[in-house]
């Protein structure tokens, strides 16, 4: 008897640690912010007051953050779309036999590998006008050719862009890649028997297998477009202007710099309800792909 | 048929050059820029304002890594990443395998939930908690520590790792444990001398992923210390030089090396791994 009592709080001591960590971490600040959202905190002052609704109508008429939202929709669409496509075609890349695919696979991992502030730093020479590799590169084939990429708002969001693609495209194509080693060669021989060239085989065959696998990786990835952060205060620190200032940048801003942590807290939740959404109707839709 | 087979061997002579085409450019559009980084980072300061970029240096120096351990303490940064990666892969680890164990070998309602809202907490944004968890870090005395910095370490990795060992120990048969008890083991026993030893590649193919994940922890080390600087924060917090552009790209490059060679390194010795442990947790995400 003594024993089987015992037996049913072995498992929960195990879990234990792990369960407080994450509760103290996530579900006690979450819950904070939710809570201070409804306030306006003036930090200096010491002083708080109930606010109701406020600090959410304000966002409205705020531009920063109407910004802020902008360009995060522009660049999640944008990078995502860019991440499918070039991604697709890197993970096919990868899986063909040739000599040198180790190399290749392992110089595909530097990207992921290094931290996004150095991959910003980096680019934040690199995109200079005067001493940058990207116009040392065209440069070498267009003589005169002079552009500020981060100082003006279009090519530093494209600068932004291809920055968190080049850091990130790697990791999606390994991801894409794991699904095209579940194809079995077999499949390829009968098409190639039947006549079909390699284009017919990569629309018929591969494109339909991967598909499913490629949606579902797309759920993670543009949740990670949203928080992200580091790219961001590296390379642009949100200019110019705040332009390129994500909604994640954005709301640390709010809460770190200019200290309106009422305002900022009605900005992140704001943030995790459209997280929540995203992920509660995507599982909804990829479960129901599933059964079908 | 003639005709045909002429046709084919031009269709395959072009696909070999696409092929390699495509090759070649993906490996120097990773490779350009990290050797980009490592000359700049050998080459004298001033020799760094030039157009167009040489980019074999005529004078290669040290000196920017020499400023770099004289006047920014680069040496005490690269303990104070190893002291917080280092603790955090221990404590993780163990607390992780302790906790996969519990939710693959005992099946009960509340467990389940338990394990449900260990992976659903990797939706909740960094962002979203930064505030009020910098408020709590501070009142409890954590703010800028070594074991605060490493409590929120260990907290980011414990999803993905107690996902990745579940599913792992889940797949070992439970007839090895219970071949063991017969021979009077007792639960320690079963746990540390039969499960423990059969998890050792997947703990090594977690540890290594968690180790690249703590390295690239940015956000954790810029909010919640100040005094503890970690290399990740140390390369944006860099010295400026007089020079009208905002980059002391000198120091920057510097630094950048010094985070990416041991990086490559790493990923050349465990590219294996390293791909496993990407694939066991994206197939399942």
């Amino acid at each position: 008897m003594k024993k089987k009592l015992s037996m049913k709080w072995i498992p929960w001591l195990m879990i234990l640690p792990v369960l407080l960590i994450r509760g103290f971490t996530t579900i006690y600040p979450i819950f904070t912010t939710l809570w201070n959202s409804f306030f306006n905190i003036k930090i200096l002052r010491g002083s708080s007051e109930f606010y109701g609704l406020q600090n959410y109508i304000d966002l409205f008429k705020d531009e920063k953050f109407i910004t802020s939202i902008q360009f995060t929709f522009i660049f999640v669409a944008f990078s995502m779309v860019f991440h499918v496509i070039l991604g697709v075609i890197l993970a096919l890349v990868m899986n063909m036999k040739f000599w040198g695919r180790r190399f290749l696979r392992t110089i595909v991992l530097i990207p992921w590998a290094m931290p996004a502030v150095v991959a910003g730093m980096a680019a934040k020479w690199a995109f200079n006008n005067d001493y940058g590799i990207i116009n040392d590169f065209i440069r070498r084939f267009f003589h005169e050719f002079q552009l500020n990429w981060l100082v003006n708002t279009g090519t530093a969001r494209i600068s932004v862009i291809a920055m968190d693609l080049w850091k990130d495209l790697p990791f999606f194509a390994i991801l894409v890649l794991s699904g095209l080693q579940f194809i079995s060669g077999d499949i390829y021989e009968a098409a190639r028997v039947d006549g079909a060239n390699q284009i017919q085989q990569f629309f018929r065959i591969t494109l339909p297998l991967i598909f499913k696998n490629v949606v579902t990786l797309c759920i993670p990835f543009t949740l990670w477009r949203l928080t992200t952060f580091d790219l961001v205060y590296s390379m642009t620190s949100g200019g110019p202007g705040e332009d390129t200032a994500l909604i994640a940048y954005r709301i640390t801003t709010e809460a770190f710099t200019n200290l309106n942590v009422g305002y900022a807290s009605a900005m992140a939740i704001m943030l995790f309800l459209v997280m929540a959404v995203f992920s509660a109707v995507n599982i909804k839709v990829s479960n129901r792909v599933r059964t079908e | 048929m003639q005709q045909l087979t002429m046709k084919n061997k031009i269709y395959k002579i072009l696909s070999i050059i696409l092929k390699w085409v495509l090759i070649l450019s993906i490996s120097f559009l990773i490779l350009f820029p990290v050797y980009w980084i490592v000359i700049s980072s050998i080459t004298p300061s001033g020799e760094l304002f030039k157009t167009p970029i040489d980019y074999i240096p005529d004078h290669p120096t040290l000196a920017s890594y020499q400023f770099l351990i004289e006047n920014v303490g680069l040496l005490q940064k690269v303990a104070n990443t190893c002291i917080i990666v280092g603790s955090t892969l221990i404590i993780s680890t163990i607390f992780s395998v302790l906790a996969a164990y519990a939710f693959s070998r005992f099946k009960s309602k509340g467990i389940t939930i338990a394990f449900a809202f260990i992976i659903a907490t990797m939706l909740i944004p960094e962002v979203v908690t930064a505030r009020p968890l910098y408020e709590f870090m501070q009142k409890v005395k954590l703010y800028d520590t070594y074991p605060g910095l490493i409590l929120l370490y260990v907290s980011a990795v414990i999803p993905f790792t107690v996902l990745i060992l579940s599913n792992f120990v889940a797949e070992i048969p439970i007839s090895l444990e219970e071949a063991a008890s017969i021979d009077g083991a007792n639960f320690l026993q079963r746990i540390t001398l039969v499960t423990m030893p059969l998890m050792k590649p997947a703990i090594a193919t977690v540890c290594i992923i968690n180790f690249v994940t703590c390295l690239n922890n940015f956000f954790t080390p810029l909010f919640y210390s100040n005094g503890i600087q970690v290399l990740s924060v140390a390369i944006v917090q860099l010295p400026l030089r007089d020079n009208m552009y905002a980059v002391p790209w000198d120091l920057v490059s510097a630094m950048g090396c010094i985070i990416l060679l041991p990086i490559i390194i790493f990923v050349a010795i465990f590219e294996k791994q390293i791909m496993e442990g990407i694939m066991a947790g994206g197939v399942k995400a």
